[in-house]
């Protein structure tokens, strides 16, 4: 590669402990240094309570570092002049999609980011009209968002943050509350968003089948970051991923176990479809 | 019957332009003592049905049963009915109303008229099983804590009633794979050993499906599968068509018998796909 | 979560009623109540009533919403009664018990009273029925306007407007949810004397406030997450553009005004 992929959001040994915790117990973050590239895939994974939900919100601004500190493009969120600028860049996800919505209509509520960048109202419609076509949300728009299912307010959302052009899209588990169909339709559109349109995506997620489609893994436990890597080599460090109380995919675990058994597995093999592949290459029908 | 329902049919906001029946002559019913699991994509009813259970909603027709008995609505009854019918809400926020964590695990057995004392130790013995430590979190405030703890901290606030049957709305969402078997394992534990009836709603099937003794399917306010797990996932087209998912385990195993190679797939854990994978090669495994 | 029907909620709809511009409406509302007070015959005010039931037509807002909408008034509407009919006095004697009478300027008074408290509520609801919170909010933050001059932030006041109308619905859910929680957990709301059951309702009442300000704390994160900040300027999807239509219902309730003028009602 000859030019360095350029940064979005960096954290430059970053420490955040929320007022009033206890000294006893370790920071919700201590020296994270991490950077987000433009247009990448970067999954977060961590067991509960290790800091995931916090580095969002230190990267939305909505946190202020207890330490070191955080640069949207090159901007410190400790600047509160520029906080609208770097809320623009880098949307926000919830994990419950009843908590986000803040407007009584669909329409209104893709407006609403809009309409705080003091927008012209023509330039509004038109962009909320272009990712209600994109996200397949136009015959929602005048409904009241409370009466949509968990996925389409989960689309709602990203559409709301979409509009607004951002560089980044922060996610805090979008999937979690979600069913099967709906998980499928949030995770394609992660992907379209990346490809079409050049955004990161900061993924939390809990799912190993969805940190497996990402271009980066990094790790956290408690408030530290322990691991990053693709995730070809990141998920099948599987040693590492259980002494934290993690898992790995299905398929990479099953595949640890049937090699402890004598099976020639490949050694990097996160889907189903790269283990049910290798197993029938065995020849195991004779 | 232990538990069931009888043409229950349940309409929100019946007589306005918004009513809609999420239930619809629906008829099932348990033994004491058994796992069940609802699945149904969003919206096909399973928190519906769920609240009638203990008697939070009352059908608009039908019937619900608790030990063979229909349940009424003599006040006292629902009460004593709720004492012995634990209910852990989808969201956990739903489920708080205490100022620490502490208060509100003791809120059920205080109801009970439990000495303080032993409130303490009931307390403190349900933080345990949910595999959170008691003296770091009981004096913080229930919404100071991260996604997984605070769902964790709604089960333990059951738990700690002591009932004889125990209904989680989902309990998995946004908790790690660690905690997750945990909880898993904790439930099947009082299920053996103290013969708790459990019934529980999930999307998400890994590691749950082995321990479930019988599975009923939702869609549309329907009650459209019943069985036990290997009826209801031996065939997955069906479920597909409903926009459901197997077990990651099971979904495996059902590609490899695709391509060809003679395996069971009523396998819901890593121990048994490995098991089984060993068979074909003419060698148990472990 | 709870879809629960709200007093004067929104009901999407496509009339002429549910298109007029809310600064519009919000006039219109006005002089609606200024003739409703100035009106001083029985003729007058039973016009003003059905010109109020031809609106409610002409947006197609089903009538049972308003006559929810009237129930909460029924108590003040039975002691306003009680009032006029035993203390205004005035015509034929109509009834008498001991030393207390009623008579028909009582009678009369009463119902005109009424009469108008019930029109000016179908005003009002016909208003809320059929325009968003949002916009209705934005149309007042419209009049408070030169308020600004006096250094009162009519922006942020809109928006607080906006969200606390948000809010109605969601504090009457919030003290559901409470009551479902304690009540799943084995409460006991419901058994024993009604002391007992008031003392018991106690518990609810901190973690409803204290909740209701933890939600007001999570949509405001949303919110600032979203680039909302006090103060800041905003524009409007919508412009706020006075439509043919809006000067034809101003120019209605002039005419009625004249015509109340000139036959003296
Ligand atoms: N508002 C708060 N006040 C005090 N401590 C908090 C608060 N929110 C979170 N914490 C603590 O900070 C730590 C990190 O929390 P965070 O929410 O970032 O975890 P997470 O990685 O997102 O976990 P999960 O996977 O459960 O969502 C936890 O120990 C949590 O208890
Ligand atoms: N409080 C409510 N008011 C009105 N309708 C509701 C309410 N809760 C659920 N519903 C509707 O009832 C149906 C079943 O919902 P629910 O029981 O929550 O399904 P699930 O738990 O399977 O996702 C859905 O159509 C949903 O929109
Ligand atoms: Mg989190
Ligand atoms: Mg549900």
């Amino acid at each position: 590669m000859v030019n360095r992929p350029e940064i979005i959001v960096e954290a430059r040994n970053l420490a955040y402990h929320y007022p009033g915790e206890e000294a006893t117990s370790f920071p919700a973050l201590s020296g994270i240094n991490v950077a987000v590239y433009r247009g990448e895939y970067l999954a977060l994974i961590g067991p509960n309570g290790s800091g995931k939900t916090t580095l969002l919100k230190l990267f939305n601004a909505l946190l202020v570092p207890s330490d070191g500190e955080v640069r949207v493009e090159g901007v410190s969120t400790i600047d509160e002049v520029e906080i609208p600028r770097i809320r623009r860049i880098c949307g926000m996800i919830f994990q419950n999609p009843d908590n986000q919505l803040v407007a009584t209509t669909v329409e209104e509520d893709i407006a609403f980011g809009l309409e705080n960048l003091a927008l012209p109202s023509a330039e509004i419609r038109q962009r909320v009209g272009e990712v209600a076509r994109m996200l397949n949300l136009e015959h929602l728009l005048q409904q009241p968002p409370h009466l949509l299912s968990g996925g389409e307010k989960q689309r709602v959302a990203i559409a709301g943050v979409l509009a607004m052009q951002p560089g980044c899209i922060l996610m805090d588990e979008p999937t979690a509350m979600l069913d099967t169909a709906s998980r499928r339709d949030v995770n394609d559109m992660v992907r379209m968003l990346r490809q079409n349109h050049n955004i990161a995506v900061v993924h939390v997620t809990h799912f190993p089948e969805e940190a497996a489609f990402a271009e980066r893994v990094i790790v956290l436990n408690q408030g530290r970051l322990v691991r990053q890597g693709p995730p070809k080599a990141v998920l099948t460090d599987l040693s590492l991923l259980h002494s934290l109380g993690l898992q790995s995919t299905a398929a990479s675990e099953l595949a640890a176990l049937l090699r402890e058994d004598g099976f020639e597995l490949p050694s990097q093999l996160l889907h189903n479809r790269e283990l049910v592949d290798s197993l029938c290459s065995l020849e195991l029908k004779s | 019957m232990f538990i069931g329902t009888e043409k229950l049919t349940y309409t929100y906001m019946s007589g306005t332009p918004f009513a809609a029946t999420a239930l619809n002559e629906v008829s099932f019913s348990l033994g004491k003592g058994e796992i069940t699991l609802i699945i149904g994509p969003s919206g096909s009813g399973k928190s519906t049905l769920i609240q009638h259970l203990n008697g939070l909603l009352k059908p608009s027709s039908g019937r619900v049963y608790f030990k063979g008995q229909a349940i009424g609505s003599d006040k006292g009854e629902l009460l004593r009915l709720r004492r012995r019918i634990g209910l852990v809400f989808q969201i956990p926020e739903e489920h708080f109303f205490s100022e620490t964590i502490y208060d509100e695990i003791a809120f059920a057995p205080r109801n009970l008229g439990l000495a303080e004392s032993e409130v303490r130790i009931r307390v403190k013995d349900a933080l345990e099983k949910v595999g959170l430590r008691a003296e770091q979190l009981q004096y913080r405030h229930p919404f100071q804590l991260s996604a997984g703890q605070k769902r964790l901290v709604a089960v333990a606030s059951v738990l700690s009633m002591n009932p004889e049957v125990l209904i989680l709305d989902e309990p998995t969402a946004g908790l790690d794979p660690s905690h997750r078997r945990n909880l898993f394992a904790l439930l099947d534990n009082l299920n053996r050993s103290g013969g708790l009836t459990v019934i529980i709603s999930t999307h998400h099937l890994d590691d749950v499906v082995a321990l479930a003794h019988s599975v009923f399917v939702l869609q549309g306010g329907r009650m459209v599968l019943a069985g036990p797990p290997s009826e209801i996932f031996t065939t997955r087209e069906k479920l597909y068509d409903l926009g459901l998912s197997l077990p990651s385990v099971t979904e495996i195993m059902h590609s490899v018998k695709e391509k060809g190679l003679p395996v069971k797939t009523n396998i819901y854990t890593l121990a048994g796909a490995r098991q089984e994978i060993n068979r074909l090669k003419g060698r148990p495994g472990r | 979560m709870s879809r629960s029907i709200t007093l004067g909620q929104y009901l999407p709809g496509e009339s002429l009623i549910h298109r007029l511009n809310p600064r519009m409406k919000i006039l219109a509302l006005l002089l609606f109540l200024i003739l409703l007070f100035s009106l001083k015959t029985y003729g007058g005010l039973t016009a003003l009533f059905f010109i109020a039931l031809g609106m409610i037509a002409v947006a197609k807002v089903p009538f049972r919403y308003f006559l929810r909408g009237l129930k909460p008034i029924l108590y003040i509407v039975v002691f306003a009664l009680i009032i006029y009919l035993f203390f205004t006095k005035g015509g034929v004697v109509l009834l008498r018990i001991g030393f207390i009478t009623v008579e028909s300027e009582g009678v009369r008074e009463g119902i005109f009273v009424i009469a108008r408290l019930f029109t000016l509520i179908l005003f009002s609801l016909l208003v809320t029925l059929t325009t968003t919170p949002l916009s209705l909010t934005y149309g007042m933050s419209y009049f408070l306007k030169p308020l600004r001059y006096f250094g009162l932030p009519t922006e942020e006041v809109a928006m607080i407007m906006a969200i606390a109308l948000r809010f109605i619905p969601t504090l009457m859910e919030e003290s559901q949810r409470l009551m479902r929680a304690q009540v799943a957990r084995g409460a006991d709301f419901e058994t024993g004397s009604i002391f007992r059951k008031a003392k018991s309702l106690v518990p609810l009442i901190v973690p409803l406030f204290v909740s209701a300000f933890r939600r007001a704390d999570e949509l405001a994160l949303a919110m600032e997450a979203r680039g909302y900040r006090l103060g800041a300027r905003r524009t409007r999807m919508y412009e706020d553009l006075i439509a043919p239509r809006d000067w034809a219902v101003l120019s209605f309730i002039l005419v009625l005004f004249s015509a109340a003028l000139a036959f003296g009602l």
